[in-house]
């Protein structure tokens, strides 16, 4: 065996040495092989069918070329074989891509049951009971030869698919033991891997070489077989039964040459377990490689409905997040539009209650205008009462003396020279009271303070009318003001009526006006000896709309204090002594203007 | 003593004192007016012997008010009738001094005539309460003549009694009481005793 098997070996090298100066020799006959194993194994295997050929074709030459699975697509694609030996999968790739076509299978299996079919047995250790079916893989190690292995790997890769179990996601580990596949049973029995994936029949070889105990391990999803080889002896298998190595020639391989080797394998006694039949229908392998879009049909782009049913998942988390999306994006909307029409109808009612507060500033401005014309109106009606009165009753008195038989002369007289005096009086009040309801435009003059200070006191009354005595200390040579009289009259007025309403009734409390020069302006002083203020009264006292009695309107000293700052003085009020208060208030002299200058003489 | 009406004018505005002065006088009313609350009550026509009249008191005076002498008059026991002036709508005083006591309130500016009638009502007003007045004091000063024993005989016959029932409750002949009720009858100055029970009930009207 060992000497044929050399010679062999020699021809190969000097083939391949001849075969790189020379061309092509027509008697020679070179037939691919995969070596999946190696080449030396390669050429082992296939010694007794190159020798078998070379017997009954004598005038060929049959080498062998050991090639790996992209070598033999290269060689194939360069028609540097004549032939091939390949494994199904290898094979179809090449039957659809350079129309190599088979023309014997392989028949192989154990001694006793040879059949032309490859199939895959998945084996665990029959004490380790957790893995009944295929699904149950799930989350398992599972040990193989190498994941290109056709029947130690793709044929269980589609049944386990099928079953639900992608092994190279859905595996705790996918482990490539390498060949020989022995390697994978001593895997399983020694717990590197749960379960095993085997080709048909080894088992059962195994058990028949009595290297295993039979029973020591349990096929996995076992199957009857079926298809073409329904009625051959079963081994355990997991799997559905495809054909064995195919014989192929290449397209350029002359016909007959190709009949006679394909009458010459099917003729070849069965060598090492190894014969060749008829050639089988390869149409399982491509279905296989079709599912399981490897060799010659890789994935295609998958259809609409493929990523559908793979990727539901996903699409449905997609679309709940397309739909939660929309539903922000809606939410977001209704809420943007119903805060903005809230906005609106804030900005709305701030516009509405700013137009009412504006509303009732000019109503309340309004009222205290009325206030003060009221109060004005009030005044002059009381002051115009006594005259009225007056006039009345000796009017009423004339009348009555007039009917007597002999009329008094003398008291008619009277009566008529009283009634004049009281209409004069009642034109006086309203002159005087004109000044201050007219506007008109501030008239100023040169005046003497002290002058009209005076006047005012007149104006305000009679010292034995009020019971209450206004002490006057008015300083001689003050210098003259420039002022408007009216005004001056309105603020001194308000000033007394204050003194005077603070000042109690029954004790008849004096009130005093001083005037003096003081720092260069002239001062001008209202005392009383009422019970005074606060300090935050008194700094409190100038502001519009502040008052301290119960009917006030608050604008008497603000209207003082605008009339005293607008003649460029200012005013303010201090603590009386022994008590009560005192407000002040300067104006500027007229300037280079000595005190003695002549001044205007005022006049009521 | 002068039964002539004079009225008194409490008011610190000069005009009204002298033109009431003159209407008044126009009609035959003596006037005296005074120019504040205190001048007033310094006048001896507040002591007796009173003429009949009435006080004319302007609210709003400086010093003490028209309200306050109001007042000080009513607890002074004042028999003059008080009519008050008062502002053009103040009410609330006019209220106040009706409520103080005061007989009537007349508003400036007023017509001559109702002043006139308001002062001549008030006049007669007191008149009445002067008449009565001195009808009780008449009894009075009777009553003063008579004897304890007089008394008695008065208080018993007043009651209904007989001379007899008389005689027997204060243990004296029916003679003696006859005596004591001939000299009440002349003492008391009256006729009958109905008369007798008119002059005795009328002073219990007090003013």
């Amino acid at each position: 065996m060992l000497p044929a098997m050399l010679r062999r070996l020699i021809v190969l090298c000097a083939t391949l040495a001849w075969a790189a100066t020379a061309r092509a020799e027509p008697e020679t006959v070179r037939v691919g092989v995969l070596a999946y194993l190696g080449s030396e194994r390669a050429a082992r295997d296939w010694e007794p069918t190159l020798a078998h050929l070379e017997r009954a074709i004598p005038d060929r030459r049959f080498v062998t070329l050991p090639l790996d699975l992209p070598g033999m697509v290269l060689a194939v694609a360069d028609r540097r074989v004549d032939f091939v030996i390949t494994n199904p999968g290898s094979y179809v790739t090449l039957e659809a891509r350079f129309a190599v076509t088979r023309i014997a299978t392989l028949e192989s299996g154990l001694p006793a049951f040879p059949i032309a079919a490859v199939g895959s047995t998945i084996i665990r250790r029959a004490d380790q009971p957790a893995i009944r079916k295929l699904a149950d893989l799930k989350g398992k190690r599972l040990a193989v030869v190498s994941t290109d292995a056709f029947g130690g790997f793709q044929i269980a890769w589609r049944e386990m698919e099928e079953a639900g179990v992608n092994p190279f996601t859905d595996l705790a580990a996918l482990v490539a033991v390498g060949f020989p596949m022995e390697g994978v049973v001593d895997a399983v029995r020694d717990g590197a891997a749960d379960a095993g994936v085997l080709r048909a029949c080894l088992l059962e070889e195994l058990e028949a070489q009595g290297r295993i105990a039979p029973g020591a391990f349990v096929v996995v999803g076992e199957r009857q077989s079926d298809g073409p080889q329904a009625d051959a002896p079963p081994c355990r298998v997991s799997s559905r039964l495809y054909p064995d190595w195919p014989f192929a020639r290449l397209a350029h391989t002359s016909r007959d040459l190709a009949r006679q080797v394909a009458a010459a394998l099917l003729t070849m006694p069965a060598t090492d377990g190894r014969a060749w039949t008829a050639s089988l229908d390869y149409t399982t392998v491509h279905e296989l490689f079709r599912k399981l879009h490897i060799g010659p049909y890789p994935k295609t782009p998958p259809t609409l409905e493929e990523i559908l049913r793979r990727n539901w998942h996903w699409l449905a988390l997609a679309g709940v997040a397309a739909l939660w999306w929309v539903i922000h994006a809606a939410r977001v909307e209704v809420l943007v539009r119903r805060r903005t029409a809230e906005l609106v109808h804030e900005i709305a009612e701030r516009e509405r209650a700013e137009a009412t507060a504006l509303r009732l500033r000019e109503e309340r401005d309004q009222l205290s205008r009325l206030g003060i014309v009221g109060e004005m109106a009030s005044t002059i009606a009381h002051e115009l009462n006594q005259p009225l009165a007056a006039i009345g009753n000796f009017a009423g008195g004339m009348t009555r003396l007039l009917d007597a038989p002999a009329p008094d002369l003398e008291r008619l007289r009277i009566g008529a020279r009283s009634v004049v005096e009281q209409a004069e009086r009642a034109a006086a009040i309203i002159q005087r009271t004109r000044g201050f309801v007219s506007r008109r435009g501030a008239q100023r003059s040169t005046l003497s303070i002290n002058a009209v200070v005076a006047e005012t006191l007149s104006l305000f009354g009679a010292p034995s009318d009020l019971q209450r005595p206004i002490a006057t200390e008015l300083a001689a040579d003050l210098p003259p003001v420039q002022a408007d009289k009216v005004e001056l009259q309105q603020v001194l007025l308000n000033l007394l009526q204050n003194a005077v309403d603070a000042t109690p009734s029954a004790d008849g409390g004096a009130i005093a006006v001083r005037t003096a020069l003081s720092d260069g302006m002239v001062l001008i002083e209202m005392r009383d000896c009422g019970s005074g203020a606060s300090d935050e009264a008194r700094t409190r006292m100038f502001e519009p709309f502040f008052t301290t009695k119960p009917d006030g309107l608050g604008l008497g000293l603000s209207i003082c204090r605008t009339i005293v700052e607008r003649h460029g003085g200012r005013i303010w009020a201090a603590p009386s002594a022994p008590r009560g208060l005192a407000v002040r208030f300067t104006l500027p002299p007229v300037a280079n203007s000595p005190a003695n200058s002549p001044i205007e003489e005022n006049h009521a | 003593m002068t039964d002539a009406p004079l009225v008194l004018v409490v008011d610190d505005d000069e005009a009204i004192r002298g033109s009431v002065g003159y209407l008044l006088g126009s009609v035959g009313i003596a006037c005296e007016s005074f120019a504040s609350a205190e001048a007033f009550l310094g006048s001896p026509h507040l002591r007796p012997p009173l003429r009949p009249g009435c006080v004319l008191l302007d609210v709003r005076m400086p010093g003490m008010s028209g309200i306050e002498l109001l007042r000080h008059l009513k607890e002074r026991g004042c028999k003059r009738p008080i009519i008050m002036i008062t502002g053009h709508g103040d009410v609330p005083l006019a209220v106040a001094a009706l409520k103080g006591g005061a007989e009537d309130f007349i508003e400036k500016p007023w017509k001559d005539q109702a002043l006139l009638d308001a002062v001549n009502a008030a006049i007669r007003k007191c008149r009445d309460v002067l008449a009565r007045s001195a009808g009780r004091e008449a009894v009075e000063a009777r009553l003063a003549q008579l004897s304890r024993r007089e008394r008695e005989v008065l208080t018993l016959v007043l009651d209904g009694r007989q001379n007899k029932e008389i005689a027997t409750a204060m243990s004296i002949s029916v003679k003696t009481v006859e005596g004591h009720r001939q000299m009440v009858m002349e003492k008391m100055a009256a006729r009958s005793v109905a008369e007798l029970a008119r002059l005795m009930l009328a002073p219990g009207e007090r003013v």
